[in-house]
């Protein structure tokens, strides 16, 4: 089943997140990356990315490493879809305007 | 803190850290709760000191809370720790949105207050109940009996209450009952002494009482005789009552004492008494006058 673009209900935590991944669209960001860029504590970090995942703005994949190798566990990463990549846009466009999306 | 107390530390916190991770994923759903679980242990391992990763854990354990609270109504594609690396998706659709994180502390504190204010109230009733005295609680009591209707009272008991009067030491003579029998005609007679009542007992010093009445110069009583009475033939006797000085004036108005059953005779015998004023003679007492009151009859007795 596919993901849906559904609302998500916008909070400076969850604009907060977003400009961390705007910053680079492209990249991928485990969630202890984005607690480091954007300061949020971890209760209030991974529901904003599971709804943001929900919502069908994020994707998540397990990291392609060996953790035997690598010495540590694999992590989960997340990056922008399209939309999500688009409705960011629209979101700091409309605070731009002063409008709150 | 100091690296060497975090280092002896460190073990425990650890176990304490990944022992909250694994009690948070726990919690969440458990088509999240491996990918969680994981995904936080991961996260963990780069927190580099104890109280980062104990903050860490906490923070896990409040994030799994809300994710309890809002994964079933969030279509979240979880990949399960099995799943390939690029696959997705268990979808859970579970809506569980009316009782939400929100919703949860709201009913924490509604029911704070509750049991709060029901504490207070039982505590000021026991208080209360402690400070009332046992005779003014409430008591249930037995219905009464029909009441039974009493007969009437008896009347108000009259007492034949006797009165004692203490007898004076004056023994006062019997009152004085009898009809005066000084009357006055036109014809001159001599005054006649007030008999004493029978019973009457003579004093240790009596006093020789002579009542007075018309005297010498006293009107003649056919010429006070209304003509009217004359034609008529009216007779009879008025008493009429006089109050007489020692001169024998009239001291007051006389009034008549007994009528005649003549108006007419009456106010002639009046008119009599009072033009007789100045010859009546005074009674005496032991001889000496004295003013006095006395009746005396005028009677009006036409010649055969």
């Amino acid at each position: 089943m596919g993901q849906k673009d559904t609302e998500v209900r916008m909070s400076l935590q969850t604009l907060r997140v977003l400009e961390t991944f705007l910053d680079n669209p492209t990249e991928q960001l485990a969630g202890a990356e984005v607690h480091q860029r954007c300061g949020l504590a971890s209760g209030t970090l991974y529901p904003i990315l599971l709804r943001l995942e929900s919502a069908g703005w994020f994707v998540s994949q397990w990291e392609s490493i060996d953790p035997s190798s690598a010495g540590r566990p694999r992590r989960r990463l997340y990056r922008l879809t399209s939309t999500g990549l688009r409705r960011a846009g629209e979101v700091f466009a409309s605070f731009n305007r002063g409008v709150l999306a | 803190m100091s690296q060497r107390h975090e280092r002896s530390m460190r073990p425990d916190c650890n176990g304490a850290s990944h022992w909250l991770i694994r009690r948070a994923a726990h919690r969440v759903p458990s088509a999240l709760s491996s990918r969680l679980e994981e995904e936080w242990l991961a996260d963990l391992e780069t927190r580099s000191t104890t109280l980062s990763r104990l903050r860490f854990a906490v923070g896990c354990c409040w994030a799994s809370l809300v994710i309890e609270n809002e994964y079933p109504r969030s279509r979240v594609a979880a990949a399960s720790a099995v799943a390939p690396a690029g696959g997705f998706f268990t979808l859970v659709d579970r809506n569980f949105s009316y009782f939400s994180l929100r919703s949860a502390t709201l009913f924490l504190i509604a029911g704070l207050h509750a049991a709060l204010f029901f504490g207070l109230i039982n505590s000021l009733s026991h208080t209360q109940a402690a400070v009332t005295p046992p005779n003014l609680q409430n008591q249930e009591v037995a219905p009464l009996p029909p009441e039974k209707v009493l007969p009437s009272p008896p009347g108000p008991e009259l007492k034949h209450w006797t009165i004692y009067v203490p007898k004076t030491a004056v023994d006062l003579p019997p009152k004085l009952d009898f009809e005066p029998d000084v009357i006055v005609d036109v014809s001159d007679k001599p005054p006649e002494v007030i008999a004493r009542p029978p019973g009457l007992e003579t004093p240790t010093h009596v006093v020789q009482q002579l009542v007075g009445g018309p005297g010498a110069g006293f009107p003649e009583t056919a010429d006070f005789y209304p003509s009217p009475s004359i034609r008529l033939g009216e007779e009879g006797l008025t008493t009429v009552h006089v109050c007489v000085d020692r001169k024998g004036r009239l001291t007051s108005e006389p009034t008549a004492l007994k009528g005649s059953g003549s108006a007419r005779l009456d106010d002639a015998a009046l008119r009599l008494a009072r033009a007789g004023s100045g010859h009546y003679r005074a009674t005496t007492e032991d001889g000496q006058p004295v003013n006095s009151c006395y009746p005396f009859g005028v009677r009006f007795q036409l010649k055969k």
